[in-house]
């Protein structure tokens, strides 16, 4: 599961340093050179994991602490902020409301998981009293509203897509358009993968941006993306805006700390993760009680404040 | 002026202390350019033993010898021990054996298999092959019909030059090893030159699935298994390119990595360190982007230029 490896390995790190004998300097430095072993480990950002190093070592500041303090807890405090600050954007994402159409659009890397979420997000939406319907603007991939299609039919949700029509900006309007006339509540427009090096494909994102309007746009990540993704995500936040993100493939090896580092780039929130290939293989996300349930398994336990 | 010439470490036995700053710097630089930590980690290390011990030039300063001795370690790792030539395993096979030449792609969920099977398609049509692709991806939707748009783009562009392509389907839900053996035997009676099997993407961590190629490979019995990894992958690549590597039961091993996106990754090409590292097994493809003619083969003194720059 993703980070479970990592939260593991900083739990040990903190416990083996707060449960000897001596805390000195020595041990101190080494724990934090293993936290961010641990966490380059898990393909957070290489130059993040040097400045959240850093910034521990000030909040500590060890040689100053005087010798009534407890060491221990302000080292664990310490650690705990800051992991909390990489993973908790600090923002609210969008709400859809109900008796109004609220249009959802994503985007995001090649195969990144997409067309699959979308499907997911639909039936998620249906399954709580929203009418839902998906919207497909991929013209570009062979087979891509054929994926959606089938996705949709299974998931029974009603769709939109164009076998002749090229241009993705207007098949996305249309289907908008007509679905909004259907009174839908929730209108999931997906489109094809796309990367920050063709200037054109995020061109083309943003004339579909600008065609649909979205309330909300979803950037969709790989769990085990490396250190491309603070640059790529950077790149689509800066182009599209998008509000939300969601981690796919976390039923995966990989420990996810790639997308974690979009987090921390683009101040943008997690709110849903994929966990497996199939319709209901995905949950919602909420990063103080997934930090918590990381940490928490050891000594942290106490320092979640409610 | 004294720091200057403080690094130069000219006409001495090196120490590990003495590289002990240049190998840290150099291991940062390769984690920056997504080399997963654990290959970083063990390359560095062996860079820095066989400086160890070593008689130093005059006016050499630790940094360089450390980066001579890095890019030769990783062209060491790139630079496959034998080389493929593709075209001509595919015409000795015709010759001799009178059978097609069977390549299947593998690999975890959406790194592009589908798409540089099209791609490597494309370049046989352009040699004048006869070729059949099968759709053994009998599960992901859309994964047949994405293939018979490939079949039919394919088609129209080498039809001026005289390649002939195919789609062997049987639609979805079935067993794809038994897909890919009737493939195989339909491709041997219609005087096929090349089969290229398409399989569905799984995780390496899914014990059911992987256990699944092992079968597959007995009933598909390919000449090359290729293995599909992206270039945007981070630690994972390690243990992908392992588990793939070991999936095919003990005496069948992956015969290359095509790495695909290198286009989305700048200079971060570490992947291709990480996954040649951990097996040993050769990279025989790029992809490079999502057209047809977007398919390299490895320039090693390319990769190793990003990986150093
Ligand atoms: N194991 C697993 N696989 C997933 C998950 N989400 C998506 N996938 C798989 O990942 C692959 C790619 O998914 P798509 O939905 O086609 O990705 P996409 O972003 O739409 O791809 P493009 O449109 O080509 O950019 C498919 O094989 C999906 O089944 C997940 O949470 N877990
Ligand atoms: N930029 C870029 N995109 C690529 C490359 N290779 C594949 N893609 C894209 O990656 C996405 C997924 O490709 P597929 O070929 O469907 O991947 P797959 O591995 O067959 O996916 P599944 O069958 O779902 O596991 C598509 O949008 C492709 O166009 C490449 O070299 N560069
Ligand atoms: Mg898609
Ligand atoms: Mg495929």
């Amino acid at each position: 599961m993703v980070l479970a490896d990592l939260g593991r390995r900083i739990n040990a790190a903190v416990h083996d340093l707060t449960h000897s004998n001596l805390v000195d300097e020595k041990a101190f430095d080494s724990m934090i050179k293993e936290i961010g072993n641990a966490l380059v480990e898990a393909d957070v950002n290489v130059k993040l994991v040097a400045s959240l190093r850093k910034s521990i070592r000030q909040t500590v500041n060890f040689k100053e602490l005087g010798p009534g303090v407890n060491k221990k807890r302000i080292i664990q405090k310490a650690v705990f902020d800051e992991l909390c600050r990489l993973v908790d954007s600090h923002s609210e994402p969008y709400k859809p409301k109900k008796g109004k159409a609220n249009v959802i659009m994503f985007v995001g890397l090649q195969g990144s998981g997409k067309t699959t979420t979308c499907t997911k997000l639909a039936r998620w939406y249906n399954a709580r009293g929203f009418k839902a319907c998906l919207v497909c603007a991929d013209t570009f991939r062979a087979g891509a509203f054929d994926q959606l299609k089938q996705n949709a039919t299974k998931a029974k949700v009603p769709y939109y897509g164009s076998y002749t029509e090229t241009d993705p900006v207007k098949v996305a309007k249309a289907g908008v358009d007509k679905f909004k006339k259907e009174r839908f509540e929730i209108i999931i427009v997906d489109t094809s993968g796309r990367h920050r090096q063709e200037a054109e494909l995020f061109a083309e994102m943003v004339q579909i941006q600008e065609a649909v309007q979205p309330d909300q746009t979803i950037m969709v990540l790989d769990a085990s993306i490396g250190q491309q993704a603070e640059a790529q995500s950077k790149a689509f936040k800066e182009s599209a805006d998008f509000g939300a993100i969601v981690i796919t493939k976390t039923d995966g090896n990989a420990a996810g700390g790639g997308a974690i580092s979009a987090v921390a780039a683009t101040k943008t929130p997690i709110v849903f993760i994929g966990t497996g290939e199939h319709i209901l293989d995905m949950e919602k996300f909420e990063p103080q009680r997934y930090i918590s349930k990381l940490l928490g398994m050891g000594d942290m336990q106490g320092l979640v404040e409610h | 002026a004294m720091g200057y010439f403080r690094n130069f470490v000219g006409g001495k036995t090196l120490t590990k202390e003495d590289t002990e700053k240049a190998i840290a710097g150099i291991m940062t630089h390769l984690l920056e350019k997504n080399v997963a930590r654990e290959a970083a980690v063990q390359i560095c290390e062996s860079v820095q033993t066989s400086l160890t011990g070593q008689k130093t030039g005059s006016f050499q300063s630790t940094e360089s010898l450390v980066r001579i001795a890095m890019e030769d370690a990783l062209r060491k790792i790139l630079t496959p021990t034998t080389s493929l030539d593709l075209l001509r395993e595919i015409g000795q096979v015709g010759e001799s054996e009178s059978r097609p030449y069977v390549i299947s792609i593998v690999g975890v969920n959406g790194v592009g298999k589908s798409t540089n099977l099209s791609k490597i398609c494309f370049f046989l049509l352009q040699n004048k092959l006869k070729v059949l692709i099968a759709a053994c991806d009998t599960f992901r939707s859309g994964a047949v019909e994405q293939l018979r748009v490939h079949a039919r783009n394919l088609k129209e562009l080498s039809e001026r030059e005289g390649g002939v392509v195919e789609l062997y389907e049987k639609g979805y839900g079935k067993d794809a090893a038994n897909i890919a053996k009737d493939a195989v035997a339909y491709a041997a009676g219609q005087q096929f030159d090349v089969v290229l099997i398409d399989t569905a993407g799984r995780r390496h961590n899914d014990q059911r699935l992987m256990s699944s190629l092992e079968k597959f490979a007995k009933f598909a019995n390919p000449d090359k298994i290729l293995m599909v990894g992206e270039a945007l992958v981070g630690s994972d690549s390690v243990q992908q390119a392992r588990n793939f590597n070991a999936a095919f039961g003990r005496d069948r091993k992956l015969d290359g990595f095509i790495i695909s996106k290198c286009d989305t990754v700048g200079d971060m090409v570490g992947t291709l360190i990480s996954m040649v590292f951990a097996t040993g097994i050769p990279v025989v493809f790029l992809g490079v982007g999502q057209n047809y003619t977007d398919l390299r083969t490895l320039n090693v003194k390319w990769a190793v230029g990003l990986l150093m720059s």
